[in-house]
């Protein structure tokens, strides 16, 4: 897979890939910790308050040993998955998401909060610092959309699709890379802090209109979720492009920055 | 193979989280470092604003009982058979004018009424129309002393272990105007799973503040003698003392 044809380019600057690897600690700590804290109320209204009218997805077992899952009033039997779980102590019980995928791995709504405002900040102030960094050494400029990158999307994807034999030209990003981190580090990451933050009652009282313009308290509770769900699905599509795409290589230009061309 | 890698890489981060996390979660070290970002927080957002007030169309008429059930003791079931009649909410500690209040003198004195969201840190949310006493006026009334830096509030509700239920906030917490010693909900008089005779209510910080109840208000200068001195119940349980977020 090696070309050693092609001189290797140092592709990620220090701060890249120091908050690249901290991101993903933070990333992991708080979905599960975030899942954490929704079982302590596993329903997501699309109201202020709480409204069991406007319930959108409600997680719970209606009786011992079944688990179940209600998505706009359609409901599934969702038992070993969601609803009744894996306790992390050894048996089952009433947890919508299983001990094995929160944090900490057992029922702990305060020590779920506790992991989740700490790594809020760390996965912030990372941010914050990255993107300081990389706006004063022009980087930014190499992975952000941009109108000219549309037209290549498509021929990208079909590359990917392997309906197209090469890929259009572009530079040290090509155009869908471009897409995912724009959208991932300037939409849905601050998104997702915004919901965040609209869902506590002190920053209500200070910044109330982020709330309505929201939708309300628990509306924010639902877009906070939301907001997880595409975080988690470019997780995964990114991690199954590292793993196609040159593991190797890849894994090694996120840890020394020099990354081989092929 | 490639795809077999990825799915088994995957799933092993995730599930190592768990086992990870609950070693971890035993280690004093690491939740003293987890918990020291409280303190930025009050410190950032505080309770400096006011909380969003509602019209009387968005109160919930069953509003959900949080917290612990109707205190059982002898001491509550005797003050709830006479309706409160030899209640007294003693307000004491380091104040000028100790004072002990009849409910008849707390509805005597200016009332003030607050249609708000109560938000739980479990994660939902109520809106209810609270009357009562700003707690403000409660303040003035027994003129705390310089040394004073707590209002601690003394409940009647044990958690059935004998820990009694207590909640303290700041000098500058107590003053908010939303904080209010409540007396009704919905127009009716507190009942008794909600708190009666009096309860506080706090929107600017989760339900847990709002403790239900109260037979005490004690000012001290420092809560770290209080039971496990957390200034709490539940912030002895490990949640947060500042309950903004």
């Amino acid at each position: 897979m090696e070309n050693a044809g092609r001189p290797a380019i140092y592709r990620y600057a220090i701060l890249t890939r120091v908050s690249h690897w901290v991101w993903l600690v933070a990333f992991l700590v708080l979905v599960g910790s975030g899942l954490q804290i929704f079982n302590a109320s596993p329903n997501l209204d699309a109201s202020d308050k709480s409204d069991p009218a406007r319930r959108v997805l409600a997680i719970g077992s209606p009786a011992d040993g079944v688990g179940t899952t209600t998505f706009f009033g359609r409901t599934f039997v969702t038992t070993g998955w969601l609803g009744w779980t894996g306790d992390g102590l050894g048996s089952r019980g009433a947890h919508a998401f299983g001990a094995s995928i929160t944090v900490p791995g057992y029922q702990d709504l305060a020590g779920g909060r506790r992991w989740h405002f700490f790594f809020a900040w760390v996965g912030a102030v990372c941010w914050l610092a990255w993107l300081l960094s990389s706006a004063i050494k022009g980087n930014l400029r190499e992975m952000i959309l941009r109108r000219s990158d549309l037209p290549k999307l498509w021929p990208m994807q079909a590359y990917y699709l392997k309906l197209r034999k090469t890929p259009p030209p572009h530079g040290i990003y090509n155009p869908l890379q471009k897409a995912a981190y724009t959208s991932v580090l300037f939409v849905i990451a601050p998104f997702v802090v915004l919901t965040g933050l609209a869902l506590s009652p002190g920053i209500d009282a200070i910044a109330n209109p982020l709330t309505i313009l929201l939708g309300g308290r628990q509306f924010a509770r639902l877009w906070h979720f939301v907001g997880m769900l595409l975080l988690l699905a470019f997780f995964v599509v990114h991690t199954f492009q590292v793993l196609t795409q040159g593991v190797v290589n890849q894994m090694r230009s996120m840890i020394t920055g020099w990354f081989q061309p092929e | 193979m490639k795809r077999r890698l990825f799915l088994a890489s995957t799933v092993s981060t995730l599930a190592g989280c768990g086992p990870i996390s609950a070693a971890l979660a035993q280690n004093d070290g690491v939740q003293r470092i987890l918990a020291s970002v409280d303190g930025l927080n009050d410190e950032l957002i505080g309770t400096r604003g006011l909380a969003e007030s509602y019209s009387e169309r968005d109160v919930d008429r069953n509003f959900r009982v949080n917290g612990f059930a109707t205190p059982s003791d002898a001491r509550y079931t005797a003050l709830l058979a006479d309706n409160f009649a030899a209640y007294r909410l003693v307000v004491d500690g380091a104040v000028e004018r100790p004072r002990a209040f009849s409910l008849d003198e707390l509805n005597a004195m200016p009332q003030r009424n607050q249609i708000t969201r109560h938000d739980c840190v479990e994660g939902w949310s109520a809106i209810g129309k609270w009357g009562g006493v700003p707690l403000g006026a409660i303040l003035d009334a027994v003129q705390p002393r310089s040394d004073a830096r707590y209002a601690v509030f003394r409940c009647m509700d044990n958690d059935g272990s004998g820990n009694l239920y207590y909640e303290s906030l700041d000098l500058h917490q107590a003053r908010h105007p939303q904080a209010l010693l409540a007396i009704r909900l919905n127009d009716a008089p507190l009942r008794p799973d909600h708190g009666a005779p009096v309860r506080l209510k706090v929107p600017t910080q989760l339900g847990y503040k709002s403790a239900k109840w109260i037979a005490r208000i004690e000012l001290v200068g420092s809560f770290a003698n209080i039971a496990a001195g957390r200034g709490g119940y539940w912030e002895d349980q490990g949640y947060e003392w500042y309950a903004g977020i």
